[in-house]
């Protein structure tokens, strides 16, 4: 095409807008394959035993809580289902507590080594777990924490803090020091205005944290099968009887999966709209 | 309400000085500003009077009571931040009640101050909205009702009408200037914008660099400027500043510049230093407004030009001339020079007014010679 040719090429006419029937395809396609399994399991939870390990599954039983009458009133899980809940909400507010402040200092404040921190903070995070079970054994068992739910609570509220502090101290950037230094003008202690008019900046980012702290804590399992036995055993250890051995009740462990997700399906259900604007605070500029 | 003393201010930020030797009366009522390029400390030597940034060495008074190093709340001063620090989760009125709240005044009384101030900012209907919901001329209104509503003894603004459009900018310069004579409160005012300065202040202060380079009127920092740095950095169209030798003729004082040679006033020269002026490279400064252009070279314009380029303006037209390599910008009003060619190259004779020429340093850039006929008022600092 010669450079004369250019001066032939018109402008077309306006596109059209395109309809984008395929993308609700694929959008009920993901649902189908993200729901199926979790709508599986909580059939199989109401079923009894005879439907859960019929060898032709069946859409259409007669519903029935016997599995769990069996978990709650035989097995008394209700009681582990009370240690999970003290334990995720304590570490919860521990670490989203704790992490608040030292994400502020992170962020608001110079000093030296801050970077080495931060970093350190986030490497701290990269480490697998398991490869500090022992170590973290024995201390337990020389401070008598073992099977305690204090020491569960001490355990998730350090695991946790990396990630609050590395989640919040992004938030915090984003938050211009202004609002506090015209607080403290017009008369605020330093704490004050970090309460009045820091806080309720933050605060979507901070129920959003706290939810993914929650999440985290209520569904750890490594540590909360090797260092809890009987008295503080949470939910997810007391569930694992239930998956293994020869022969899988399946009606039971539908039963304690749905015991076990319920809780934070609907707290999820509930904060979705703080969770969504807590997650794109920062993104969406003003 | 009261004045503001500040001895030998000294600000570091590690090894870096980014404010020194700040010495500043302001009386009481006052409007004063502070003006400079970003970067030359005018920022932070507000920050240091509203007790955010803490000196490294001097003292900061305010009324008879030393602040130096009072935390902010106990400093009662009223500020208004550059992008106007509102806070985005409360209503106007929750924005403007906050300092009155802090202090635990009534409930009742707040109310009505509120409303009150409101109403001397025109802000009355938007009370109940949120800052986000605000035009940007609105958040400016209410930021400033936010500083009123308090019985502060001084008001700071840093850079306020930065954000604002141009039009809306000129409008709110003469607005704020008749507020704050009418309020009467000391306010010491940021900017890097001459024309603010020029136009509200009662006094400058001019900082380059962490230094304070003068401290005048209006009228004396654009008349007597301290420096050549003062000189180019108020007024606009800038002035003209180039190298010059001064030499001495049989028919009296000129000055030698590449290309061209400007006569002087002899006695302008005596009394301003000369045999002592003579063969040293200096620098020479001119205000386009005392250049005049003039189509034939004659007794008044005996400098040859060239038009490099033209600006009109409206009622002033600029003509940037070229003489033998510096380039000279005029001022003049459109009607005088309707006829005039305005092709650039066009040939066109100039002179300088010689009772408007200032002499600067070369090496240190103070002033050595003002205009013969600047107001001779006394200059500070």
């Amino acid at each position: 095409m010669s450079f004369q040719d250019l001066y032939k090429i018109e402008s077309p006419a306006a596109p059209h807008k395109p309809k984008n029937w395929w993308v609700y395809v694929i959008i009920l396609l993901v649902c189908f394959v993200n729901f199926m399994p979790y709508l599986w399991i909580v059939m199989t939870g109401l079923m009894d035993r005879e439907a859960a390990t019929a060898s032709t599954p069946t859409w259409f039983f007669k519903p029935t809580f016997e599995a769990f009458h069996f978990l709650i009133v035989e097995k008394g899980i209700m009681y582990n289902f009370m240690n999970s809940t003290i334990v995720a909400v304590a570490s919860t507010f521990f670490s989203v507590v704790i992490g608040m402040f030292c994400a502020y200092a992170l962020a608001r404040y110079d000093f030296t080594g801050r970077d080495d921190v931060s970093f350190w903070v986030l490497t701290n995070r990269m480490m697998p777990p398991v490869a500090i079970l022992l170590p973290i054994f024995i201390t337990f068992q020389t401070l008598k924490l073992l099977d305690t739910r204090l020491g569960l609570i001490i355990l998730y509220t350090a695991m946790q803090l990396p990630f609050v502090v590395w989640m919040l101290t992004g938030y915090f950037r984003d938050i211009p020091k202004r609002y506090e230094e015209s607080a403290m003008v017009d008369g605020d202690t330093w704490f004050q205005a970090f309460r009045k008019v820091t806080l309720p900046l933050m605060m979507p980012s901070i129920t959003a944290t706290s939810i993914f702290v929650m999440i985290l804590s209520w569904n750890e399992f490594a540590f909360a099968t090797f260092l809890t036995s009987i008295e503080a055993k949470t939910m997810p250890p007391s569930i694992m009887a239930y998956s293994i051995g020869a022969s899988i009740q399946w009606n039971i462990l539908g039963a304690a999966v749905i015991l076990i997700t319920a809780p934070l399906v609907l707290f999820v259900l509930i904060m979705q709209r703080q969770l969504i604007s807590g997650l794109s605070q920062g993104v969406v500029k003003e | 309400m009261a004045e503001i003393r500040i001895d030998n201010l000294l600000k570091k930020f590690g090894e870096f000085v980014a404010v020194e030797d700040v010495n500043i009366t302001v009386e009481d009522g006052e409007f004063v500003f502070l003006l400079g390029p970003s970067g030359c400390g005018k920022t932070t030597t507000l920050r240091m009077l509203a007790g955010l940034e803490m000196p490294t060495d001097g003292r900061i008074s305010i009324g008879s009571r030393n602040v130096t190093f009072l935390r902010p709340r106990y400093r009662n001063v009223g500020m208004v931040f550059q992008d106007y620090g509102l806070y985005r989760h409360m209503t106007v009125f929750g924005n403007i009640a906050y300092p009155l709240k802090v202090r635990g005044m009534p409930k009742a009384d707040i109310e009505a101050k509120v409303t009150d101030v409101a109403k001397t900012m025109q802000i009355t209907e938007v009370l109940q909205r949120k800052p986000d919901q605000l035009s940007g001329g609105q958040l400016q209104r209410v930021a400033i009702a936010r500083m009123l509503v308090r019985d502060a003894d001084v008001f700071l603004m840093d850079e306020p009408m930065s954000h604002l459009d141009a039009q809306l900018r000129g409008h709110m310069r003469a607005e704020l200037r008749h507020l704050q004579k009418e309020i009467g409160v000391t306010t010491l005012f940021v900017t890097h914008d001459q024309l603010e300065a020029m136009t509200m202040a009662d006094r400058i202060i001019v900082m380059k660099d962490g230094q304070m380079l003068q401290f005048a009127t209006p009228r004396e920092i654009f008349e007597r400027p301290a420096t050549e740095f003062v000189a180019t950095f108020v007024g606009e169209p800038q002035m003209n500043v180039f190298d010059c030798r001064i030499r001495r003729s049989d028919s009296g004082y000129f000055a030698s510049c590449d290309g061209f040679d400007v006569p002087l006033d002899t006695a302008w020269v005596d009394t301003s230093g000369g045999a002592a002026l003579l063969d040293r490279t200096l620098r020479l400064g001119v205000r386009p407004e005392h250049i005049s252009v003039s189509e034939t070279q004659d007794a008044k314009h005996p400098i040859k030009a060239k038009l490099f380029a033209f600006e009109p303006t409206g009622a002033e037209n600029l003509y940037v001339m070229d003489c033998g390599g510096v380039q000279l910008t005029t001022r003049t009003s459109t009607n005088e020079t309707a006829h005039f060619d305005k092709t650039e190259g066009t040939d066109y004779a100039i002179g300088f007014d010689p009772g408007w020429l200032y002499l600067f340093d070369s090496n240190t850039g103070k002033t050595l010679a003002f205009g013969s006929q600047s107001d001779t008022g006394n200059t500070e600092a």
